[in-house]
């Protein structure tokens, strides 16, 4: 019982992130149509900058964390503005792919930036634990602040940007730029300034879901970035183009990796090691079988 | 951009990509396509050979007699030659560059070798020859397919490979390299180097291996922290977490213990994080874990099983360590109950080659222990260039040839290996223990140089610890 309370809880802060990073491709891919690939780069470069601002400047975390997403997001919105909006008009692999490029280049330029520095982020949850149950002079299920602060900040977060998304003028362009471009564009919404500020949110999204994979007590290198594709499964469970969908979907994945991770060895040792890393996927084509735009994806009408 | 079937598909596909590559440390290497990707050399890229003669023919070096050369040796002299009338000995280096999962470590590993060949240039060279690892230096982003590309890319014009990272990696090309004697250093420990019937009696280690590390560093364990009745292995599944948990499952059957829990897991980039390893110490209670994961990880796993009450003491492999680990929440539990193992003297070490691979940096320090190994793993390559000079055969046959017997001192840094042996015979024990320390440079301060343990020399080795995959 104590391990299955461990794993619940851990799987809901790694969960938090899944979904964190998900409504970061979601919110672009809505806007834009476009996945971007380039999101592992802008997780990890998010985790960078809150690193050089909290750690080497001595800046408090939050205003650190929030200074690193606003540089992030002016770098997402540069993209948009350089590499993808020429490409509009063109067909959305070719897109896709300059994402991917984009990827690799951002990648490249995380490593450099660390220098094979391995760094940390200063942030306020270190490895502190509350002990739920204690046994003979150790604790034998504990809840990690980590994991408690990264669910409550991904659900502020998601809050805050769905009460926008649905409340504010600019948040409800958004939505209509994502409905219908054409018919946005006819109703004076600058679908440009759309493309870009959605850019930008999807950024910033992705930066603070580097920095909470960072928020561990522990250290973060370059290749962390490679974190924001383990997401994809809750992506395209959760349905693309749905936000509740990614939110839905990324917990989901993170107590199923959390529950394999800690069951598998034990109860199904024949299935290998590093099986839960597989179960997402085995989780996601299930459901894809099931409802093959995911659990809240839109289902598209074809005309035949 | 308003179609959205191609983006699933597309998403499908990256998906399942991710999904082969999550998979990939569990997945049996199929020995049958290093023989389809085995290059035929009369299909390599000729176009960056570099200028001059490189078939067989007799160079007469200024410092020696007359010596054979052949492919990856010119009688011209090196680009931006130190030594602008010496001949030329190209020597490739595979290795982890930019965006794969060891580059942190691999780069100052890269960078080590590039000076200490720079110092053996200055030097004269060797025997008439400068000896060039830049125009052959491709990244490999520590991918087998890559790795396989680029060594068929670079073969035709390589004498040897002074640097090999990852035993997968090296393994899916070590047929070609079999038939075209191409001598390599690796940058990876595993237990199958010191057998020919896994290196073709091509690999000329630097050090022990990791499991042989689990069992001398256990052994150093029982000597200082007392009796040990149960171990854990937390490791990385395949040739490193693989083969130190081997190494502590032959440790605990010479010495009568039954308790060992082996709880493999994957980098924090993979897992999210190391909550499962954590309960699962936790609950198996062990006397000492074994550690071979990353630097990351180590912090993690060491820093909440303390806070969480547990007692027992951690033995971390080589590359769990990183200096900035004493900047994280973990450092004073890693300072506590934390020792690092390694093959090589730290940063504080006195030998020669220690001293003189500080020198190398003007008294500034690498962003981490991987320069050490760089440094470190140049000597053999070193060695051997210069007995097959010596024997008048620089040709990779003549390089292949004088590492039977070859004797290696390291200056001190690691213990010698007299390379050509098999299993024991050619397998090293010398144990480096340290302690965090954040007065120390790179955070480690050595308190136990080349331990020995009773329990290597009991154990059967006669075959690799683990498989390498």
């Amino acid at each position: 019982m104590g391990n299955l309370v461990t794993a619940v809880l851990a799987g809901l802060g790694d969960g938090a992130v899944y979904a964190l990073i998900a409504v970061s491709f979601v919110i672009i891919f809505r806007a834009t149509g476009v996945l971007n690939f380039a999101q592992p780069g802008l997780l990890i470069l998010g985790t960078f900058f809150t690193s050089v601002l909290a750690v080497d400047q001595g800046l408090p975390f939050w205003v650190a964390v929030a200074l690193a997403m606003l540089i992030v997001a002016v770098i997402s919105m540069g993209i948009e503005r350089v590499a993808i909006r020429p490409m509009i008009g063109r067909p959305v692999f070719s897109t896709a792919l300059v994402t991917v490029g984009l990827f690799i280049m951002l990648l490249i330029l995380a490593f450099r930036l660390f220098a094979a520095r391995a760094r940390t982020i200063n942030d306020p949850w270190q490895l502190d634990q509350w002990c739920l149950v204690q046994g003979e002079g150790s604790c034998t299920v504990a809840f990690y602040q980590h994991h408690a602060g990264k669910i409550v900040v991904v659900a502020v977060v998601l809050a805050v940007l769905g009460l926008w998304l649905s409340r504010s003028r600019t948040g409800l362009a958004m939505r209509a730029t994502s409905l219908d471009q054409e018919a946005a564009l006819a109703q004076g919404i600058n679908v440009g300034r759309m493309f870009s500020l959605a850019w930008g949110i999807g950024g910033a999204l992705a930066a603070l879901a580097g920095i909470l994979l960072a928020a561990n007590g522990s250290v973060v290198q370059a290749n962390d970035a490679l974190f924001a594709l383990v997401a994809l499964p809750a992506l395209i469970l959760g349905g693309i183009d749905s936000l509740r969908g990614a939110l839905v979907g990324g917990l989901v994945m993170g107590i199923v990796s959390a529950l394999a991770r800690t069951y598998q060895p034990v109860h199904a040792p024949w299935l290998g090691p590093n099986f839960e890393n597989v179960a997402p996927y085995l989780v996601m084509i299930l459901v894809l079988l099931i409802r093959p735009y995911g659990l809240f994806g839109t289902k598209e009408v074809q005309r035949v | 951009m308003s179609q959205r079937t191609t983006p699933r598909r597309l998403l499908a596909a990256v998906a399942a990509t991710g999904l082969i590559l999550s998979a990939c440390t569990a997945v049996e290497e199929d020995p049958e396509t290093t023989e389809e990707e085995a290059p035929a050399p009369e299909e390599s890229d000729e176009t960056d050979a570099p200028a001059g003669e490189e078939a067989d023919d007799t160079e007469a070096p200024e410092a020696g007699g007359e010596v054979q050369i052949g492919d990856g040796v010119t009688e011209e002299a090196c680009p931006e030659a130190v030594n602008p009338d010496n001949g030329c000995i190209y020597l490739g280096v595979l290795s982890d560059l930019t965006e794969g999962p060891f580059a942190a470590l691999a780069v100052p590993i890269t960078d080590a070798q590039r000076a200490y060949w720079a110092q053996v240039n200055e030097a004269g060279g060797i025997a008439g020859f400068d000896v060039d690892i830049d125009t052959y230096t491709r990244d490999t982003k520590y991918q087998p397919a890559e790795h396989a590309a680029a060594y068929q890319q670079i073969e035709p014009n390589i004498l040897a490979i002074a640097q090999s990272l990852g035993t997968v990696n090296t393994e899916s090309v070590l047929d070609d390299m079999d038939a075209n004697d191409i001598v390599a250093v690796p940058a990876s420990w595993w237990s199958g180097y010191a057998f020919s019937a896994n290196d073709h009696g091509l690999i000329m280690e630097t050090g022990y291996s990791y499991c042989i590390e689990a069992m001398v560093g256990l052994d150093w364990f029982s000597e200082n922290h007392g009796e040990v009745s149960s171990v854990a292995a937390v490791g990385y599944p395949g040739d490193y977490g693989g083969d130190s948990a081997a190494g502590a499952q032959l440790w605990a059957e010479a010495n009568g213990v039954d308790d060992v829990t082996v709880i493999p897991t994957g980098p924090n980039q993979v897992t999210g994080g190391q909550d499962a390893v954590v309960s699962a110490v936790m609950a198996a209670e062990p006397d000492v874990v074994l550690l071979a994961v990353g630097p990351a990880e180590n912090a993690e796993i060491v820093g909440k099983l303390a806070g969480g009450g547990f007692t027992g003491r951690f033995l971390g492999s080589l590359p769990t360590w990183n200096p900035a680990l004493l900047d994280s929440a973990a450092a004073p539990a890693l300072v506590g109950l934390y020792n690092h193992l390694a093959p090589t003297e730290q940063w504080d070490g006195t030998s020669a080659g220690t001293e003189a691979m500080k020198a190398s940096l003007n008294g500034e320090l690498p962003p981490n222990g991987g320069y050490i190994i760089g440094w470190v793993m140049s000597y053999p390559m070193h060695a051997l260039l210069e007995k097959a000079a010596e024997g008048g055969d620089l040709t990779r046959a003549g390089l292949r040839a004088a590492m039977d017997g070859l004797e290696v001192d390291f200056d001190g840094m690691a213990e010698a290996i007299t390379y050509g042996g098999e299993g024991a015979d050619v397998a090293v024990s010398g144990l480096i223990v340290g302690t965090p320390n954040a007065e120390a440079p790179l955070g480690i301060e050595t308190s136990n140089e080349f331990f020995h343990g009773p329990t290597f020399d009991q154990v059967d080795y006669a075959q690799a610890c683990s498989a390498s995959s």
